[in-house]
């Protein structure tokens, strides 16, 4: 069964009111069960005083003269037989000790309306003295139980007072128990509730529509949850999250760069990307003091294939001349399309050396592996320029035309060849 | 899944303590509980050993230190020869056995007083003869039952009206045959105990006449034993605090306890509704038992009754110890 919150706090309510109740009426029976236990002890007073009065009115006096009057003696008599009757509740011990001064009271009374009736005239003088030494026995019979209740009561109201002190701090302890764990209960609830609903708000925040799971439940939060996770399906299915379009925009730019530096032809890196990545390589290399190589390739009589062939296999020409570079150079280089049929590989961490036997080794490579369409070998020759950064070189655009003069030095010397620049 | 898991942890460590608890309790059960002393009791069949019927019924002994196998007898006489004799630890005698054994070499004591009454023993009459006082009795056939209560109860009612047994008829007889001659007419009047009296009541009916003899004479129930070493006063302790819970329950439920002797001793409601309000149970050891043996043993010797004639010390039968532990409150002799 689920509560509601605010049936809580009427139930918490009620339990103050319901201890406050309690803890009122333990305090009176409490003070009830003091009284008592001090009624008791008056009540044992009084018997004692009235039969002590009973002995020294029999001790003072000769009982069996004539002159004595027996009428006092029998009204404190009855005076104590009266109060006996109206003795207090008595607990079972004292009620023993009650039992034996009724009867002993009463056996008292008897026995002196006995001796009072013609006063023993005809007795002798033992037997007077056996009876008067009863009555004074029973008499001190009666004072001693008087004496013993006394005691037991004294004892008693100490007792009873612990024990009633002992049973309102228990009734006030389990109280403030119940109580304290009750509010922290509905504390728990409280915080607990609204902490999951507070974490839930931060989520969609950050655009993260999730449903609110509580711990506790209880009618009024259930109806917020209900409300807050309606609200968020519907947002969750009609909102692109910020992370999402991020990712979108982040691989179309992604796309974009790509296309804007790749050469549709040759799917290699055009004229724009080529300059864009040589100007990062000369900067690395002023900083690093490394040698940095250019080398330009230009395919011999290019025009003829298109002419003989057709500009289709004059392309695929170029897209094989592409492959064939890409096969030879190293993970570093770099290969892009400067125009036409002429193409740029940047040479990081490489001297004219190395570029020309790079150089050979496409030329090689290209001779051994010539484009072939519809069974026919096409055959062509590259014209390779290569040039070495130095200190004359202010910016890329001068190493590309220091390389494109060897190239037209390759070209005027027979073409097919690897000329550097001096 | 987590909270699954702390319940059934719980609940087997809850075993586990519970299983703990009981292997310790069947260990240790010997050393925590109080040792036990075995002791036998010689009681008296009749009601005035009602709190020994309720503490066996109650079981009052079972928080104390002793064992307790009751022996049950036919009279305080037999119940102190058990004593005297070892057969058992402990015996109900009435003040009037101790009066008349304190006359002889028996060495015992009496613990505590349990119980009194100031109307056991009657003086009966038949109503056609028109007695109702005792100065009537003089020239008359009275039966009494020979060197006990019942002729010291009739010399004290004598003494009284200045008058001596010489005065009248006296003839002994046993108890039964007290009751047989009275009933036959044979005799006028008879000094009798409960439930005899009781019997004669039941008996003639409205035939009979009691003589007002009320608190002429106190009755009382004791326990005795032998002279005790330390073990026997552990023992006799133990006996009056089983003793005083029985006494309490009986102050509190005097219907209840009525119960428990009309089933023990089979009797009737009737005679246990007779006597009961003549009862006063309660332990002490005070003046009153003291002057009632006492007095008795002066008349025993008076009449030259027994063989002993030596005023005996009444307060070395007395012996305090174990009921000044219980409860000393009750306690109303000298040192």
């Amino acid at each position: 069964m689920k509560v509601s919150l605010s049936e809580r706090i009427y139930f918490f309510n009620i339990c103050c009111c319901l201890l406050f109740v309690v803890l009122a009426i333990s305090i009176l029976w409490s003070s009830q069960k003091v009284e008592l236990a001090l009624s008791r002890e008056a009540y044992t007073q009084k018997v004692s005083n009235l039969t002590n009065r009973l002995k020294q009115l029999i001790v003072s006096d000769d009982i069996y003269h004539s002159d004595y009057n027996a009428s006092g003696w029998l009204d404190s008599q009855s005076k104590l037989i009266q109060l006996l009757k109206s003795a207090p509740i008595l607990t079972s011990k004292q009620l023993t000790i009650q039992n034996s001064i009724n009867s002993q009271s009463q056996s008292v009374k008897r026995l002196f309306t006995r001796i009072n009736e013609n006063k023993l005239k005809k007795a002798n003088e033992s037997i007077k003295k056996l009876l008067r030494t009863r009555l004074m026995t029973q008499l001190e019979i009666i004072s001693a139980d008087s004496m013993q209740l006394s005691v037991v009561v004294q004892k008693d109201i100490y007792k009873v007072i612990k024990r009633q002190a002992l049973f309102i701090l228990l009734i006030l302890s389990i109280g403030l128990f119940t109580l304290l764990y009750g509010s922290f209960r509905l504390a728990k609830v409280f915080s607990m509730s609204l902490k999951e609903i507070k974490n839930a708000f931060e989520k969609n925040h950050s655009g993260n529509f999730q449903k609110i799971e509580l711990t506790h439940h209880s009618v009024e939060f259930d109806s917020i949850v209900k409300a807050f996770n309606g609200m968020n399906q519907k947002l969750g299915e009609t909102t692109v999250s910020l992370e999402v379009m991020k990712n979108i925009v982040e691989e179309r730019t992604r796309n974009l760069k790509q296309l804007s530096n790749t050469d549709p032809l040759t799917k290699v890196a055009n004229r724009r990307a080529l300059f864009e990545r040589g100007n990062i390589e000369l900067l690395r290399e002023h900083r690093s003091q490394n040698k940095l190589s250019l080398m330009l390739l230009d395919c011999d009589y290019f025009k003829n294939v298109n002419d003989e062939y057709g500009h289709q296999v004059g392309d695929k020409l170029l897209k094989h001349i592409c492959y064939i570079c890409n096969q030879e150079i190293r993970k570093i280089d770099f290969l892009g399309r400067y125009g036409g049929e002429e193409f740029i590989i940047i040479l990081p961490d490489c001297d004219i050396k190395g570029g020309v036997e790079l150089a050979k080794r496409i030329q090689n490579s290209l001779l051994k592996n010539c484009l072939v369409v519809e069974d026919k070998k096409i055959k062509v020759t590259l014209s390779i320029g290569i040039s070495m950064l130095g200190d004359k070189h202010k910016n890329f655009e001068q190493l590309i035309y220091d390389a494109d003069q060897a190239m037209y030095a390759a070209k005027e010397n027979g073409r097919n060849r690897i000329e550097v620049s001096k | 899944m987590i909270t699954l898991n702390i319940k059934y942890a719980l609940l087997f460590l809850g075993l586990l303590a519970v299983s703990g608890g009981y292997l310790m309790y069947s260990n240790y059960q010997e050393t925590w509980q109080i040792k036990k002393h075995p002791v036998s009791i010689a009681i008296s069949k009749t009601p005035l050993s009602t709190p020994f019927f309720v503490a066996e019924s109650i079981n009052a002994f079972q928080d104390t230190c002793v064992n307790v196998k009751y022996v049950d007898v036919i009279g305080g006489k037999n119940a102190f020869n058990k004593v005297m004799l070892g057969e058992t630890d402990f015996g109900t005698s009435s003040d009037s056995v101790l009066a008349f054994q304190s006359l002889t070499k028996n060495t015992f004591v009496t613990h505590a007083m349990f119980v009194e009454s100031d109307n056991d023993m009657k003086l009966l009459t038949h109503k056609k003869d028109n007695i109702v006082s005792v100065s009537q009795l003089v020239g008359k056939n009275i039966g009494v039952i020979k060197g006990t209560s019942s002729e010291y109860f009739l010399s004290t009612l004598l003494a009284i009206e200045g008058l001596t047994t010489k005065d009248v008829n006296l003839s002994y007889f046993n108890p039964t045959q007290l009751t047989e001659y009275f009933i036959r007419n044979e005799l006028d009047a008879v000094v009798h105990w409960e439930p005899f009296a009781f019997n004669i009541v039941q008996l003639l009916e409205d035939q009979v006449n009691i003589i007002e003899t009320k608190n002429f004479h106190t009755l009382s129930f004791n326990l005795v034993s032998k002279i005790p070493d330390k073990l026997l006063l552990e023992k006799a302790t133990c006996i009056l605090q089983g003793l005083n819970t029985a006494i309490e329950y009986i102050a509190s439920f005097p219907e209840k306890s009525k119960i428990i002797v009309m089933n023990k001793l089979n009797l009737d409601l009737s005679f246990i509704n007779w006597v009961w309000d003549d009862y006063i149970f309660k332990l002490s050891l005070n003046q009153s038992l003291r002057l009632n043996i006492k007095s008795q043993v002066v008349w025993v010797i008076e009449t030259q009754m027994s063989e002993y004639n030596d005023m005996p010390n009444i307060d070395a039968f007395l012996d305090r110890r174990a009921i000044m532990q219980v409860d000393p409150g009750a306690v109303n002799i000298p040192l």
